[in-house]
C-alpha cells in the first residue's frame, strides 16, 4: 500500500507492505534508526516516538495506520545543530550510559513535560513508566528531567552554596 | 515480524458493516492495536484481514447526556477517558482504573472498548464498568443488542459477541455519576505491569458493588451488597464469588489473602 506521511517536518511517500510495523517502517525504510526495537511488545518503550502529536510505541503501531500523518522522532530534537535543553538536561546529568533507551526516553520527557512543565519526583516515575533503562538505574534521568524543567540548581550555584 | 494480511480502513459504519458480514471470523478488528499487534506477533492470531477503526466517521472521542449517561465510542482512548474533566469529577472509578491501565504511551492508543474485548480476566477497565453498572452496545447488519458487562464475558478471552459483531458503544448510566469509588490494584513492580489482583468498590445509593480482576476465567461482579454490611461478611461474599488460580505471577493463597485485604481497605476508604 502507499502510503504519505510526515516525518519531522519532511513529507515521504512510500510503498509499503501492510504487515509491517511503524518502527520497522521508520528504521529500515526511511533510515531513522535514531529510534529502537527493544521487546517488540509495548513493555520498553525503546520504540517511543510522537504519532499525531501524541507518544506511542511505534512497535505496537503499523506504518499503514500512519498514512495522511505526522511523525517526530529522535532526530527531530536537534535544531539547527543544537541539543534541545532536554538532550541538554541528559547529557549535563548523564541521564544516559549505552543510549539505547534514550531516544524513546527523551520523547516521553517531552511529552510529559508538555503536560507537566514542573514535575515532582513521583511525577516523573509515573510519566516514565513505560520507558524502562537497563544502565543508570534511573537516578540520573530523573535529575536530567529536573533539570530540563529548571528544578536544579545550575552546576556552579552548587559549588557556592 | 508480523505475518501478513490485508489492512481495510472503512469510513462508514455501513462499509465497516458490510466488511464485517462478509469476513466475520476471518477478521480482526484494530483500535489500539496494543493487544492485537502482539497476539498477532505472537502468532495467536492470524487474521486474513485486519479492520482499522480509527478512520470510521462518528467513532472518537466521549460525550455525556443525562439520557445516555457517559458514551465511549470504539477508539475512546484510556488516557482521554482518564484526562476528561467530568470522568474526574463524577466517575472517580473509572479513572482510578483508567491511571492503573498500562504506561502513558500505551494508554495514548489502548481504547476502553478494545481492553474489554480482549476479555483479560485481569482487564482493568472491566471492573469499574461492572460496579458502575456500564451497557455495552453490540451492533451488526441485523441491529443492536444491549448487554449489561456482567453478560459479556464468557471465559478467558471469551466475550458473547458474534463474528459479525462490533461493540459500537459502552454507555455508563448518568445515575453512576457522583458514586463513591476506588481501585487497588496489587502488582509485581511499582512501574506498569498486569495485575496479580484487583479489587475495585463503588458505594451507589444504599448499595455496594464489588469487582475483582485477575481472581477468576472473567472479571467477577458481586453487587447489591448493603451499604453497611459487616466488613467480614462482605469479604466472605467476594470470596465466594472468585476462584483465584497459581500462576506465574503468584500462588493462589497469595491472590485470595490479598483480595480479602483490599475489599477490607476499600471499603473502610468509601464508607470514610
Ligand atoms: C505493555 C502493555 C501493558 C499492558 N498493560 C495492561 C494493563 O495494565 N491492564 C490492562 O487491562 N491491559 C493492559 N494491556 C493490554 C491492552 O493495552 C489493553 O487491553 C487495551 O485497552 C486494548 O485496547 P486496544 O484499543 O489497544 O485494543 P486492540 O488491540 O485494538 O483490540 C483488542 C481486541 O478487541 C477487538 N476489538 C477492538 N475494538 C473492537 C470493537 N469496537 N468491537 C469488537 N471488537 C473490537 C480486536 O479485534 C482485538 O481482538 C497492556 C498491553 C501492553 C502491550
Ligand atoms: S520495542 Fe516497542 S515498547 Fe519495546
Ligand atoms: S542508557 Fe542503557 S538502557 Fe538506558
Amino acid at each position: 500500500m502507499k502510503i504519505q506521511l510526515t516525518v519531522n517536518g519532511s513529507r515521504y511517500e512510500k510503498d509499503v507492505e501492510e504487515n509491517r510495523t511503524l518502527l520497522r517502517f521508520l528504521r529500515e525504510d526511511l533510515g531513522f534508526t535514531g529510534t529502537k526495537e527493544g521487546c517488540g511488545a509495548g513493555e520498553c518503550g525503546a520504540c517511543t516516538v510522537f504519532f499525531n502529536g501524541k507518544t506511542v510505541n511505534a512497535c505496537m503501531v503499523l506504518a499503514v495506520e500512519a498514512d495522511g500523518g505526522s511523525v517526530e522522532t529522535i532526530e527531530g530534537e536537534v535544531k539547527d545543530g543544537k541539543f534541545s535543553v532536554i538532550q541538554e538536561a541528559f547529557d549535563r546529568n548523564h541521564g544516559l550510559q549505552c543510549g539505547f533507551c534514550t531516544a524513546g526516553m527523551i520523547l516521553s520527557v517531552k511529552e510529559l513535560l508538555h503536560r507537566n512543565p514542573k514535575p515532582t519526583e513521583d511525577q516523573i516515575k509515573d510519566g516514565l513508566e513505560g520507558n524502562f533503562c537497563r544502565c543508570t538505574g534511573y537516578t540520573q534521568i530523573i535529575e536530567s528531567v529536573l533539570d530540563a524543567s529548571g528544578q536544579l540548581p545550575k552546576k556552579g550555584e552548587l559549588h557556592h552554596a | 515480524m508480523l505475518q501478513s494480511f490485508r489492512y481495510m480502513a472503512p469510513r462508514t459504519r455501513p462499509e465497516l458493516l458490510d466488511l464485517l458480514a462478509e469476513y466475520g471470523s476471518r477478521a480482526k478488528l484494530l483500535a489500539g492495536g496494543t493487544d492485537l499487534l502482539v497476539t498477532i506477533r505472537a502468532g495467536v492470531h492470524k487474521p486474513e484481514v485486519v479492520i482499522d477503526l480509527k478512520k470510521v466517521e462518528g467513532f472518537s472521542g466521549l460525550s455525556w447526556s443525562q439520557t445516555d449517561g457517559l458514551v465511549f465510542r470504539p477508539t475512546t482512548t484510556i488516557n482521554e477517558v482518564l484526562q476528561d474533566a467530568r470522568v474526574r469529577k463524577d466517575y472517580p472509578l473509572l479513572a482510578a482504573c483508567a491511571h492503573d491501565l498500562a504506561s502513558y504511551q500505551v494508554r495514548n492508543r489502548a481504547t476502553v472498548i478494545g481492553n474489554v474485548v480482549n476479555a483479560s480476566p485481569c482487564s482493568d477497565m472491566a471492573p469499574a464498568l461492572l460496579c458502575l453498572g456500564a451497557t455495552a452496545v453490540l451492533s451488526s447488519k441485523s441491529g443492536e443488542r444491549r448487554v449489561l458487562f456482567q453478560d459479556f464475558f464468557i471465559g478467558v478471552k471469551r466475550t458473547i459477541l458474534r463474528p459479525e459483531e462490533f461493540l459500537e458503544r459502552i454507555e455508563i448510566p448518568a445515575a453512576s455519576a457522583g458514586v463513591k469509588g476506588d481501585y487497588r490494584k496489587l502488582k509485581r513492580i511499582q512501574g506498569h505491569d498486569l495485575g496479580i489482583v484487583g479489587v475495585a468498590v463503588a458505594l451507589k445509593g444504599g448499595k455496594l458493588n464489588i469487582a475483582v480482576s485477575s481472581a477468576a476465567p472473567t472479571p467477577v461482579l458481586v453487587q447489591g451488597l448493603d451499604a453497611g454490611i459487616a466488613v467480614e461478611a462482605a469479604v466472605e461474599a467476594v470470596a465466594k464469588a472468585t476462584s483465584p488460580i497459581s500462576d506465574v505471577r503468584c500462588t493462589k493463597e497469595y491472590r485470595e489473602f490479598m483480595i480479602g485485604t483490599y475489599v477490607r481497605r476499600l471499603l473502610q476508604e468509601v464508607r470514610a
